[in-house]
């Protein structure tokens, strides 16, 4: 089985695709801090200017944990579109090369075949995942500094003190790594469905688009629906910076996730098990 | 005849003891200023608690500096809101009993001190445009003050004294100040998901509080001024 997970990781390691999540995050995050580092000061000046009218706010607000949760903030929404890029040609690519029969022929079943590629690209993921939390926080506390977390809001500030951040954002990767292995999973069982490399990844962005933008708008037709799109839990990660901690609702949505997680993943599973391989 | 002139001294008598028994406002503000005077510095551990509207800010704690005449500094690990003037402004501002004229303004009870009110209005353009302060005048502290500034609207400031009132230093102070409803565009926070909630507070005005808790006082211990530039 691990030497099953190895080759898989090798086909992903050998596709030019897989290095452009790679690239796009790097030239975001660096272009981020190197706006903030220029110009940053002027962004909180006009985001604090209601409260500095009332007050003298001291302390090192632009520091690395801010520019981090600034950076995962905008990220976050492209993230999805980046791993199915990937996670979307795991099966599907190789119907369309015509390599699926060969490997199909190799001494392992159906089963273990899907669970080593679904294994390489949750793999795949979490290197992503990773990377963006190195550079982000790594690079950022190495930049900005140390210091307490201003959480920005349209309509709040919340205000974390530099000991408590750190495993907040440990959490926040692995929610990132647990909504990102929704959008894997969901990408793989399109996968499973066709026979050209394109079409689950086209659909796979797709429907995070749309459900992206349902959820974004505050109308109030989609709040009976938003409950049920696994894009509105996988933006819980950002309540693990809400004091006190909404736990109830992070279960709840971790649950959620979890539950598509399985459910598409045992569509896969049953499809590619069953499936009659022509190519 | 001999009953009138006893009458009319004994009025005079009472009219003049009453007048000597009762301060003139400066004199009160004198004694206030008496108090204040004997501190040169001083260092001390500051606990700081903050009720902003829109700002979700956990209580933290540091030290805190000041030195003659308006050196202020409070050092803390992590950030934090404070009045925009220095919390000893009013009483500096009092320090010079000819740039402003006081006027008696009654008395009021607060807690369980009778508070004698006095009007301050400065004689020159200045950023305050009235002072008003509750002064013990038995012990010759300023319990509450209220100021009206041009730039930072109203601030009130409430002081309890314990131990150090012989210096006229708080053991607490409770500042409220007027600020506007904290709001910034999503785009901006780049909180796009979050969903708007109705404003219950239409005027979008509102009143902050930051209460500052002062123990272990070390007063006129030569404090040099590194301590207000360093980081």
């Amino acid at each position: 089985m691990f030497n099953l997970i190895g080759i898989e990781l090798f086909k992903i390691t050998t596709k030019p695709r897989s290095y452009l999540g790679f690239l796009a995050i790097t030239l975001i995050i660096l272009l981020i801090q190197f706006a903030f580092y220029m110009d940053g000061k002027q962004y909180l000046d006009f985001i604090f200017q209601s409260l500095q009218n009332s007050f003298q706010i001291e302390g090192n607000i632009m520091n690395g944990s801010l520019i981090c949760f600034i950076i995962l903030q905008m990220l976050i929404v492209q993230m999805p579109l980046l791993v199915a890029l990937v996670t979307g040609d795991l099966v599907s690519g190789e119907a369309s090369s015509g390599t699926i029969r060969m490997l199909l022929s190799k001494p392992y079943s159906r089963a273990q075949i899907l669970w080593a590629k679904y294994i390489a690209g949750s793999i795949y993921t979490f290197a992503l995942i990773a990377w963006l939390g190195l550079l982000a926080l790594g690079l950022g506390l190495l930049i900005f500094g140390r210091g307490d977390l201003v959480v920005l809001k349209s309509d709040e500030l919340v205000i974390l003190r530099a000991d408590d951040v750190l495993w907040r954002f440990i959490a926040a990767f692995f929610v990132a790594f647990l909504s990102l292995s929704v959008v894997s999973t969901f990408s793989l069982m399109l996968s499973c469905f066709t026979d050209n490399s394109i079409t689950p990844i086209v659909a796979s962005m797709s429907v995070i688009i749309i459900f992206t933008i349902i959820g974004t708008l505050d109308v109030p037709l989609f709040d009976m629906i938003k409950p049920m799109l696994f894009t509105t839990h996988m933006i819980i990660w950002r309540n693990l910076f809400d004091n006190p901690l909404p736990t109830d609702q992070i279960i709840k949505s971790l649950l959620v996730l979890v539950l598509h997680i399985v459910v598409f993943l045992s569509i896969a599973f049953r499809h590619f098990t069953r499936k009659d391989i022509q190519n | 005849m001999k009953k009138i002139s006893i009458l009319f001294l004994f009025a005079s008598l009472l009219f003049c003891a009453e007048k000597a028994a009762a301060q003139s406002p400066k004199e009160m503000i004198a004694k206030v200023n008496q108090h204040f005077a004997k501190v040169r510095d001083y260092a001390a551990d500051i606990a700081m608690n903050f009720q902003i509207p829109g700002v979700n800010i956990e209580a933290i704690s540091g030290k805190v500096f000041y030195k003659v005449p308006d050196k202020f500094r409070v050092r803390t690990k992590g950030i934090i809101f404070l009045p925009k003037q220095n919390p000893y402004y009013a009483l500096a501002m009092l320090k010079d009993t000819n740039a402003y004229t006081a006027v008696p303004g009654g008395t009021e009870k607060i807690g369980s001190v009778t508070c004698t009110i006095v009007n301050v209005i400065p004689n020159k353009d200045d950023d305050l445009i009235l002072g008003k302060f509750w002064i013990d005048d038995a012990r010759g502290l300023v319990i509450k003050s209220q100021l009206t500034t041009k730039s930072n609207g109203t601030i009130i400031v409430e002081n309890q004294f314990g131990k150090m009132q012989q210096y006229a230093l708080p053991d607490k102070m409770v500042f409220t100040v007027d600020m506007a409803k904290f709001k910034v565009p999503k785009a901006v926070a780049v909180d796009l998901n979050s969903k708007s909630k109705v404003d219950k507070n239409a005027s979008g005005k509102g009143t902050g509080t930051i209460t500052l808790q002062f123990s272990n006082y070390a007063i006129n211990k030569q404090l040099k001024d590194a301590v207000f530039t360093q980081d």
